[in-house]
């Protein structure tokens, strides 16, 4: 049991400063409450650090229910990186809007650690945990400024759409074990491959799991209640809750349908190409109509799910590694570039009077912010995929894994939308260095702080990094991939 | 093979490439001080110019191979190498880059009221790009520099262009950027086809490429996407739409560039790429190509001829002059090929000439309605001059660099097929007329206004900006031999690699027929 435990020291870190911080926080003055940003940042760290340097051995804990390997290595480290990034562009904006309470932090912590649990776990109860942990805490993030009705409506339309996937997914879990008497992927997998298992619940059991998934991930047709969630959010929020989950959520798809159903491509595979096609037509042509830059965002970032499970598309059948390593890399460039460009509005939010996240407010912001306004050109560059950024290589490598898998045409369709995705992501860019401010500009006002622009250099630096220098993560995606490969 | 062959005794190819990014990034420390920035601007262009000299006085002349090699492993698990390397064609087209780059600095060097610093910045890293698509041996690197090129461009004409500037800059990105999409996908492709197994990494190396052999529905597509994404650059009638939007929109120095060597990398991209890669498929597709190559000389020549606007006849002559290259290297022989990459020379200095002339015309009138325009050699007999020399060396007067080119482009268009090089010699007469129609035009009818005695004659500052390109073209013109040795070799090695494939097919005009034919 204590070598259990000490597997999960990384989560029990994270656990133990959450509950520090909830019960310092009400001792602490308003100022004082300023340094909690800190403590959790220290966390991540830590955990990230302690991953990092435990990562030699590959093993199972509590009964075969989490598997310890590069794979969760990969995923931990990457979802500790983005709650770090959170936390950094929060404690300002959270000043602003009068609503600095350690509680932010703490359900920024349990999320993490929920999104944790979901890559790690190799058993359907655990993974479930996981899940659920995540959902609850990000509804409350989604509803944190409670004064504010946009809020309230984002953490109400957030929980009920996502009772309702969790509901189908575990609907579908218990459909899966019914079948095949276990809830660990293993034995779920041998029960399949070896016994004959009626293939009419199966199918079922599938199509509800994939739906589930396709809730959580933001993907069409389940993907309505993204753009109004991330509208309402706080927009620090919103930058994680736009990366961290779908990152969570594509760490537990790949194991899933590979894992447990690596076997059974012929049900999924023509599934999950329908949800990738109707997901990037969905996501780039809404993207372009929005006058909202959240709401872009998270158009733009359906969009991005629609490339990813492309990629899922491409695991299901031949080059696996290429596949599932591509989808690694790409959900840590997405990582830095959407969460910067988020963090980028969190800027331009604390340093406005009355910002409005419309298109309209950012133009001539060249002029007016112009370190912001070059870091944003930088973000939506590499989300268009220009080199040398880090989206550039990550579409890059994504479509080699969906030409490698025989499937050029699907590219070619991804690299149509990839198109479509320049006209929004340019017009930022023609708002910022082509158009005079206009009316809807905001006053200007003081609210630098450095800790997000930290935060915006990391991701600017991740972007740049990730597009000159990819090779240790590409080496890390592709070693996280060996493991499950060999299932 | 890692490492540089010590033809110089240092890696010059990157420090070319990299030199003025580098600059470029310094420059933005030197914010607030205009005079400093530009100085450097200035100084950058210059040392690299001299470097792409030293280049091309240590290039062996008689050999074909990749000079100057470097590699450096980049991204080894996907078969990705930082790989540079350079051949006479190469060299020219870097020549033609350095130069116009030196010359566009003086040339704004007043001219930009505006967040001048990010303009001049601008330019630094546009000329990264484009050295780099010049050098890179690696298709991926290729790619990144490809476009790298694209970024820049598209602030100087959205930033600092026209009244329509947004339109046309947005037009010119999406425009080349769904071509390269389409290329990059072809690049996936033939990378991953070119493997000897499934678990080996893809091959990026270009040298390598080549010598791999594809079956012909692979070369068909590949050929295709590759194609049209050049085609696009070129442009290519009907992809070139975003061409005269993309020019007249353009400040003078962005027209300059975008005419000098943007439109070169697509003519320069299908000699490195499409040829040598997809031999089979080029067969198929270059009587169609010279198709729309002649049209592309007529419609753009028809077209100029129609013009009111100054700017706007030189765009369009451009897409008639770039058809001439197009047609030169598909007519598939050593003397269109040769042709066709004289052309691409040729243009870059006139058209750039020409830009450079009605952005400084621009500056004292205002206008660049021809209309409004007219015996404009009274009060500026300097600018007469050069305007009535480069229009002559564009229309192709012999002893110029602009008859050379288009002479050996239809010398080779001619061996291919006679019918097609008698329609596209149509387009010289036709460039004859609307060249001179306009020199007469804004030079020689009745002047529009008095007030115009008062305005100044070219000064030191422009005329040493257009010197340089009158000398070469001249040059290209008395003695074209310098730069034919460059490119011969290398032209010499395409024209083998297509022999064996050119040896059964008819004549142009029957293999059209017979295409056609096989369509029903």
């Amino acid at each position: 049991m204590t070598e259990d435990l000490l597997s999960i020291m990384p989560e029990l870190m994270l656990i133990v400063t959450a509950v520090v911080i909830l019960l310092v926080d009400p001792l602490l003055p308003e100022e004082g409450r300023r340094g909690l940003s800190w403590l959790g940042i220290f966390a991540c760290i830590t955990a990230a650090l302690s991953t990092w340097l435990a990562s030699g051995d590959e093993y199972t804990a509590f009964n075969n229910s989490i598997a310890l390997d590069k794979y969760s290595v990969f995923f931990k480290i990457l979802l500790l990186g983005v709650a770090t990034l959170a936390m950094l562009i929060s404690e300002k904006h959270l000043h602003k809007k009068q609503r600095l309470l350690g509680d932010y932090y703490a359900l920024i912590l349990f999320t993490t650690i929920g999104m944790i649990v979901m890559a790690e776990a190799i058993d359907l109860i655990t993974f479930f945990v996981g899940l659920e942990l995540m959902a609850l805490s990000s509804y409350l993030l989604a509803g944190f400024f409670r004064y504010e009705e946009r809020s309230i409506e984002a953490a109400m339309k957030y929980f009920l759409t996502g009772a309702f996937a969790s509901n189908f997914l575990l609907f579908g879990v218990a459909i899966l074990y019914g079948l095949t008497g276990s809830t660990n992927y293993e034995a779920i997998s041998d029960a399949i491959n070896l016994g004959p298992v009626p293939q009419a619940p199966l199918v079922i059991a599938v199509v509800l799991i994939l739906a589930g998934f396709a809730f959580k991930v933001s993907a069409a047709p389940f993907h309505n209640w993204a753009p109004d969630v991330y509208q309402g959010s706080p927009t620090p929020a919103a930058a994680f809750l736009s990366v961290g989950p779908k990152i969570a959520g594509f760490a537990a798809i790949l194991k899933f349908f590979t894992m447990i159903l690596g076997s059974q491509s012929e049900i999924w595979v023509p599934l999950m190409m329908a949800l990738s096609i109707a997901t990037m037509v969905v996501g780039s042509t809404m993207a372009l109509v929005q006058k909202d830059l959240k709401r872009m965002l998270a158009f733009s970032s359906i969009g991005h799910v629609g490339y990813l499970l492309l990629a899922v598309v491409a695991t299901g059948d031949s080059g696996r590694n290429l596949g599932m390593s591509s989808i690694l890399f790409y959900l840590a460039a997405y990582a830095f570039m959407n969460m910067g460009a988020f963090a980028v509005l969190v800027h331009l939010s604390n340093n406005s009077e009355n910002f409005t996240d419309s298109l309209d407010e950012i133009a001539g912001m060249g002029k007016r912010f112009p370190w912001a306004a070059g870091v944003m050109a930088l973000f939506m560059l590499s989300l268009t995929g220009v080199p040398p950024t880090a989206g550039f290589l990550a579409k890059f490598y994504l479509f080699s894994a969906v030409v490698d898998a025989g499937l050029p045409w699907l590219a070619v369709v991804g690299a149509l939308f990839s198109l479509v995705s320049a006209f929004f992501y340019l017009r930022v860019i023609v708002y910022m260095y082509m158009r005079e401010p206009g009316e809807a500009a905001s006053e200007k006002v003081d609210g630098r702080s450095w800790d997000l622009s930290l935060g915006i250099g990391l991701a600017a630096a991740g972007v740049l990094l990730l597009g000159v220098l990819p090779s240790p993560v590409l080496n890390a995606a592709q070693d996280a991939v060996q493991k499950l490969l060999g299932n | 093979m890692y490492g540089f062959q010590e033809q110089i005794g240092f890696p010059i190819l990157t420090v070319l490439t990299f030199l003025p990014a580098v600059a470029g990034l310094v420059m933005l420390l030197l914010r607030g001080k205009p005079t400093a920035y530009k100085s450097l601007a200035l100084a950058v262009t210059a040392a690299n110019f001299l470097l792409s000299l030293l280049l091309v006085a240590n290039l062996d002349r008689y050999t074909a191979d990749m000079q100057f090699i470097e590699k450096v492993s980049w991204i080894p698990s996907l078969g990705i190498s930082y790989q540079m390397g350079v051949d006479g064609i190469s060299v020219l087209m870097i020549i033609l880059t350095t130069l116009l780059s030196l010359i566009i600095i003086p040339a704004s060097w007043n001219y930009i009221k505006e967040r001048e610093l990010q303009f001049f910045a601008a330019f630094l890293f546009l000329e990264t790009g484009m050295i780099g698509v010049f050098c890179a041996r690696d298709l991926l690197l290729f790619y990144v520099f490809w476009e790298v090129m694209l970024i820049p461009m598209y602030f100087i004409i959205g930033v600092w262009g026209g009244p329509r500037r947004i339109y046309a800059a947005v037009k010119f990105f999406l425009f080349t950027f769904a071509g390269s999409l389409l290329m990059l996908i072809a690049i996936v492709a033939i990378a991953y086809l070119a493997r000897d197994n499934q678990y080996a990494t893809p091959i990026f190396d270009m040298g390598l490429l080549e010598k791999a052999v594809f079956s012909y529905q692979v070369q068909f597509w590949a050929f295709l996407a590759f194609f049209i994404a050049f085609a696009v650059k070129v442009p290519m009638w009907p992809l070139h739409t975003w061409l005269p939007d993309a020019h007249v929109e353009a400040p003078t120095a962005g027209s300059v560039i975008l005419a000098g060597v943007l439109l070169k990398v697509g003519g320069y991209g299908m000699l490195r790429l499409c040829i040598p890669l997809f031999p089979d498929a080029v067969v198929t597709f270059a009587p169609w190509i010279l198709v729309l190559s002649l049209i592309a000389i007529i419609y753009g020549a028809l077209v100029s001829l129609a013009q009111k606007d100054l700017k706007k006849l030189v765009a369009y002559s451009s897409v008639s002059h770039m058809g001439f290259v197009t047609a030169g290297i598909f007519a598939l022989n050593l003397v269109g090929i040769e042709g066709g990459i004289m052309v691409m020379f040729s243009h870059g200095l006139l058209t750039g000439a020409l830009f450079l002339m009605v952005g400084f015309l621009y500056e004292r009138l205002h206008t660049r309605e021809i209309a409004d325009m007219g015996g404009l050699a009274g009060p500026f007999p300097v600018m007469a001059g050069f305007l009535l020399f480069f229009t002559l060396a564009s229309l192709g007067l012999p002893g110029l660099s602009g008859f050379v080119g288009e002479f050996l482009s239809l010398v080779g268009l001619f061996t291919y097929s006679k019918v097609l090089a008698a329609i596209a010699s149509l387009g010289i007469i036709l460039a004859a007329a609307y060249l001179l129609w306009m020199f007469q035009r804004v030079m020689f009818t009745k002047l529009r206004d008095e007030k115009w005695y008062k305005l100044p004659d070219y000064s030191l500052r422009e005329i040493v900006c257009l010197l340089p390109l009158g000398f070469l073209a001249i040059w290209a013109g008395v003695y074209p031999n310098t730069f034919l040795e460059l490119i011969q070799p290398p032209a010499a090695r395409l024209t083998e690699k297509m022999a064996p494939y050119m040896a059964e097919s008819g004549n142009a005009v029957e293999r059209i027929f017979a295409s056609l034919g096989g369509l029903f």
